[in-house]
This record gives C-alpha cells, structure tokens and sequence, in this order.
C-alpha cells in the first residue's frame, strides 16, 4: 500500500489537488517514459497568493497546466472552486485567468482591441480602459503588443487574464527577464489584485519574490513537492545556521536604492 | 508505469451544422480586422493570378482561330481531300498542307500546333483506318480543345461519304459556333485553383504561425470550443477570398474581355463551396504539421497532384486513362469542373447535379476532419 501525506481539508480551499501525475515519453530512452509530475496533492485556500517553487523542469509549469485544462492529466484530481477540472474543462476555464510564459499576441491589433478581443472569448463586453488602468497602461491604449516593454507586455498579458474578473489567477514566472522597477512594479499589481480577494498561484524562479509575495509556498523538484509551508516556517525549518555575522542586505537592495523604486518603462 | 487514464471527451465536436453564435461572430470580425490588416499578403496573393491571366490572355488573342496545323496527305482518295477541305473551313484551325520533311522541322520549332498524316490507305469504305497525329509536348495544354474538334470533322466526313442522316446535326453546329477561347475555358479553372491556394494558406498556414507564436496555447486557456475557432476562422477567410477572387473576376470580365455565360450567383455559389472545403482542408494541414517547414511540404502534396489532375489548364478527358478516375474525386476537379460548366456552357445547378453531389460529399468530410484534426491539446502545445 502507498501512502502519502494527505493535504489538510481546508473550508477555505479553493483549489484541491490529490495524487496528480503526469507521464511524459522519454527523451532518453526510447519507449520509456518519465513522471514530470510524480504525485502531487496540494490544498490552496481562497484568498492566498501561492508560490510554487523549483529549479527548470522541477515539473511547475506542467502542474499548472494540468490545473488550466491545457494538458491532460494522468491520474489523480484536481478541482478548482468545486468543479472538477477533467470532466469540466470548459467551465474552470470561466472562472480562472491565466498568463502564461510565452506572451505574443496578433500583431496587428491594439491591446485595447486585444482585450475587446479575449473579453469577447469569454462572452463579456469589457471596457479596456478600466482593464488598462488596473494594470497602469493607459497611455498605451492604441499601442500594438510588439512595441510594449517587457514589463509593459507582462503587466498587458495580466489584464488578458482578468477580463473575465477570474477567481483564480495562475501566474507563470510573471517576473522573468523583468528590471527590478518593473519587477516590483508587478508585485504590487499582484498584491493589489489579492487584496482585493483575488486568488493567485505563481510560479518563480526568484526567492525574494517568493518571499516576500506568497503566503504560502511549495518547492518541487524532480515532479515531487519536497516542502510546502509559509515562507517563515520554510526559514526555520529548513535555512542552514546563519554565519556568525551575517551580511546586511544584498545587491539588489544595494541596486535599488542606487537607482531608485520609480518605474522605468 | 503510466496508468492509463479514464477518457472522458470533453472536447469531442458534434457534427452539425447551425447559424454562428455570438462568440463565433465576434471572433470572425476580429480576424477579418487582422488578415484586412495584413495589406501585403493580400496584394501579393492577386499579383500572381492578375499576371498569369493576362500572358494568357494576350497568348490566347494572337492566337485566336488560328491553331496552326500540317497535313501530310498520303492518301489519294477523294476523302481525303474532303477531310482537307473540312479543316480549312473550320475557322479554328489554320491549314498547312505539305510533305513530312518540311512539315516535321516546322512543329519541331512550333510553328505547327500539331501535324496530320492521312495515311495511303484512307479512304471511306475500310473500318477504322487509323490517322497519325505528331504534336509538340509542349502545346500538349491545347490538345483537349483541338482533338474534338478534329473528332469532329472526321465523324462529319465519314457521315457525307457513306450519306448517314447525321444525327445530332444541331448540337454540332451549336459547339461549332461558339468560338473556343482558351482563357474563356481558363479562367473558371483558375480561379478555383486560386481559391484552393488562398484557403489552403489562409488556414493551414495561419494555424502553424498561431502555434508557433504561443497564440493557440492562449486561447485555448479560454473558454472558446476549437470548432468556434474553425467556424470564425472560416467566416473571416471566405470573407477575404470573396474579395479577392471578386477583384479578379471583374478583372478578367472588364479588362480581358472573358465570358461568363452561366448565372453569377450559380457561379459565386461554387466558390463559396470551394472556399470552405479548402479552408477545412488547411485545418487538417495545419493540426497534423507542427513547423511551418512541415506545412509547405504537406501543402504541397495536396496542392500539387490537383494543379496538374483537376482539370485546371487542361480537360481532365485529355489525359491518361488510368489516371482519369483519380482525377475526377478530387475536390479542385468537381469544383473546377462546376465552374466551367456554369462559365462557358451556361449550366444550371439541376445539369451539374453529379459534380454537386461530389462538392456535397468533400464538404462534409472536410469538415468532419477539420473539426476532429484541430483539438486544442494537439495544436496548442
């Protein structure tokens, strides 16, 4: 008999995954194939911004996928705000917005029009303006995708995810390739976003961001969660003893207070 | 091990056919805004049909009635020279009667479409007496128009000469009336394959440049079905190839003078058709390829055997007979050959009902494919 931790049932969850596994062919070996993500039960509440953590091809993209309906899943479940995530995909697909990593869009059209465009997806009339002054890209209205900044594009590929005022919002690697202006930038757009009740799971790359973003945080590798707890606890339990006297700060602190916090799109 | 997983389909498209919804219109407007947008692609696409038209129909205009060919009598009966004579009358043709060793040398450099051998042995009274024919393989595209008529002329001597009450007198007369103008017969032919090149590229090669830009994948993380991608994608792309065939339709009715005998709205009805079984086509092109290097190879394999099979340059009677039942299922050769039937002998949907059932047939299973190739899982990621 297997056994595995099973996730504390919380009231509050708004995300409930249990044993999820995902197979992939094997590049090595013909024939063969390996688990990208090797059993992964997790309970996210309502309202908490989750971080999911771990080195490339730790299988993070792949969980989240399997949350969004884009790649099958194996076995297990997953069930989103109480609908099932297999048999309904059509409708978890209402309630979640989704950025994902790579973020072309048609070329040809305004990104007002593009929000027009995914509002229409979703059968809902939006106003752009509104979408575009959540995420302080206004003056951008007519602007076509190519010509934003990388900032500019991460921040327009959030509100196409929050066209249809999602319930869930899967973030991935929202601050990759970002300065640490716009990086902050876009925490605060986060935040912003879960004050106001939003649920949102990201996955990174960046420890601070980690940190100092998710209430709770999952590190997996080799397509297993190693450790899921708050940022705190993780530091407790888990960061070796610190050295005698340790250093005050690090370089990015030293950058931005050199450059200043104000944004440099 | 991988356990195998209980398949639920949710995704599985049912086939029927119903007005748009909302979703699919809106979609269609926005690609019809994006592939308006796109000025470039559109020129080019009429740029090379408007070209080919017009060599055509200058080559056809210097050349009309005028069908150089030789004939070499051998024979010295009477029936002959009635033969000879019956050529030369026949406006089509321009007759040069002389001996195989300065004719031979003049089709060579084409200055001879093609040469006829009456052989000694000619005359009415033998059964079959077989008539050589040397042609240039590279007039072969005329051939299909000038063995007819030539069939012709041989049948009405035979009937003068044994004084069989010809028969079908009339349709003769009728088919011989009208004059046979190459780019009349090109141009129903190729405005098929010009559609069939617009809505191959028009969906397949666009589904590879969506998939390739991480657009499927985005959309597919909405709550849109693939067949209200199909359906919007099809009325946006119809939309543009009506326009664009429509310019080169008006071009070669005001400009080059061609006729459309049949009814315009029969003929628009074919191209509708076409239209959006090419465009269901390049669905499947697009779903199986994953690089656009792939999409070209496989466009290829499909455009290619229609070029030359369907009828387009050249009547599908004209060739190999072996080849000639593959040739009529293709779906270019019933659209093709709907086109001109309308174009040039003015028939009505009722007299083409064969080639509609066809059009029926690859409508349907077109989209049956188009609609099981394209899942979102597949060409998302």
């Amino acid at each position: 008999m297997m056994s595995y931790d099973l996730p504390k049932t919380s009231l509050m969850a708004i995300i409930e995954v249990k044993n999820l596994y995902k197979h992939y062919p094997s590049p090595d070996k013909k024939g063969e194939t390996f688990a990208a993500v090797n059993g992964i039960s997790l309970s996210i509440d309502k309202g908490e911004i989750f971080g999911i953590l771990g080195p490339n091809g730790a299988g993070k993209t792949t969980t989240l996928e399997m949350l969004e309906g884009l790649t099958d899943i194996d076995s297990g479940s997953a069930v989103i705000d109480g609908i099932d995530v297999q048999s309904n995909p059509y409708k978890v697909k209402q309630i979640i917005g989704v950025q994902l990593q790579a973020n072309e869009y048609f070329e040809s059209l305004s990104i007002s029009e593009l929000l027009i465009l995914f509002g229409n997806l979703y059968g809902k009339k939006i106003d752009p303006e509104n979408l575009l002054e959540k995420v302080n890209l206004v003056d951008k209205a007519k602007a076509k995708p190519d010509s934003l900044s990388g900032g500019q594009k991460q921040r327009f590929s959030i509100a196409c995810a929050l066209v249809n005022d999602p319930k869930v919002l899967f973030l991935d690697e929202p601050t990759t390739g970002l300065d640490p202006q716009a990086k902050r930038n876009l925490w605060d757009l986060v935040l912003n976003l879960n004050s106001a009740g939003m649920t949102i799971v990201l996955t990174t790359h960046n420890m601070d961001e980690a940190e100092s973003l998710c209430q709770r945080i999952a590190i997996m590798d080799h397509g297993v969660i190693v450790a899921e707890d708050t940022p705190q606890n993780l530091i407790l339990t888990h960061a070796p003893e610190p050295p005698a006297a340790p250093l005050h700060g690090n370089i990015e602190d030293v950058f931005l207070a050199l450059t200043g916090h104000a944004l440099r799109d | 091990m991988c356990s195998s997983p209980l398949q639920v389909t949710p995704y599985a498209t049912k086939m029927e056919f119903r007005m748009p919804t909302k979703v699919q219109l809106d979609l269609a407007i926005v690609f019809l805004k994006i592939f308006l947008r796109d000025r470039q692609s559109i020129f080019f696409s009429l740029f090379f049909p408007i070209i080919f038209m017009t060599v055509f129909g200058f080559v056809n205009r210097s050349g009309v009635g005028a069908i150089n060919i030789g004939v070499i009598n051998e024979s010295s009966d009477p029936s002959a020279i009635g033969f000879i004579q019956e050529l030369i009358e026949n406006s089509v043709f321009s007759v040069t009667v002389g001996l195989e060793d300065r004719l031979r040398p003049q089709l060579e450099e084409g200055e001879q479409t093609l040469v006829i051998i009456i052989p000694k042995e000619f005359d009415t009274t033998s059964e079959g007496t077989a008539l050589r024919v040397l042609v240039d393989a590279t007039q072969v595209q005329q051939l299909g128009l000038i063995l007819p008529v030539l069939e012709q002329s041989l049948v009405e001597i035979e009937r003068e000469f044994r004084d069989i009450e010809p028969m079908f007198n009339l349709v003769i007369e009728d088919i011989r009336a009208r004059s046979q103008n190459y780019l009349d017969f090109l141009l129903p032919g190729l405005m098929a394959f010009t559609l069939m090149q617009l809505s191959i590229a028009g969906s397949g090669f666009n589904i590879v440049e969506l998939r390739r830009k991480g657009i499927l994948k985005r959309l597919f993380v909405t709550p849109i079905e693939p067949k209200d991608f199909i359906v919007s994608i099809v009325m946006a792309r119809m939309t543009i190839v009506l326009i664009q065939l429509s310019v080169l339709i008006a071009y070669a009715l005001l400009v080059l003078d061609v006729n459309i005998v049949g009814s315009l709205p029969s003929f628009y009805l074919m191209i509708i058709f076409g239209t959006f079984i090419f465009l269901c086509l390049g669905f499947c092109l697009g779903s199986i390829a994953k690089t656009q290097q792939a999409v070209m190879a496989i466009g290829n394999i499909v455009i290619f055997p229609q070029i030359f099979l369907s009828g387009v340059f050249y009547p599908i009677e004209s060739m190999p007979e072996f080849i000639q039942p593959i040739a009529y299922i293709l779906p270019l050769s019933f659209i093709s050959t709907s086109m001109r039937e309308i174009a040039i002998n003015g028939a009505s949907l009722m007299d083409i009902t064969p080639s509609l059932i066809g059009i029926a047939v690859w409508f349907v299973l077109s989209f049956v494919l188009a609609t099981r190739l394209f899942v979102w899982k597949e060409v998302a990621n």
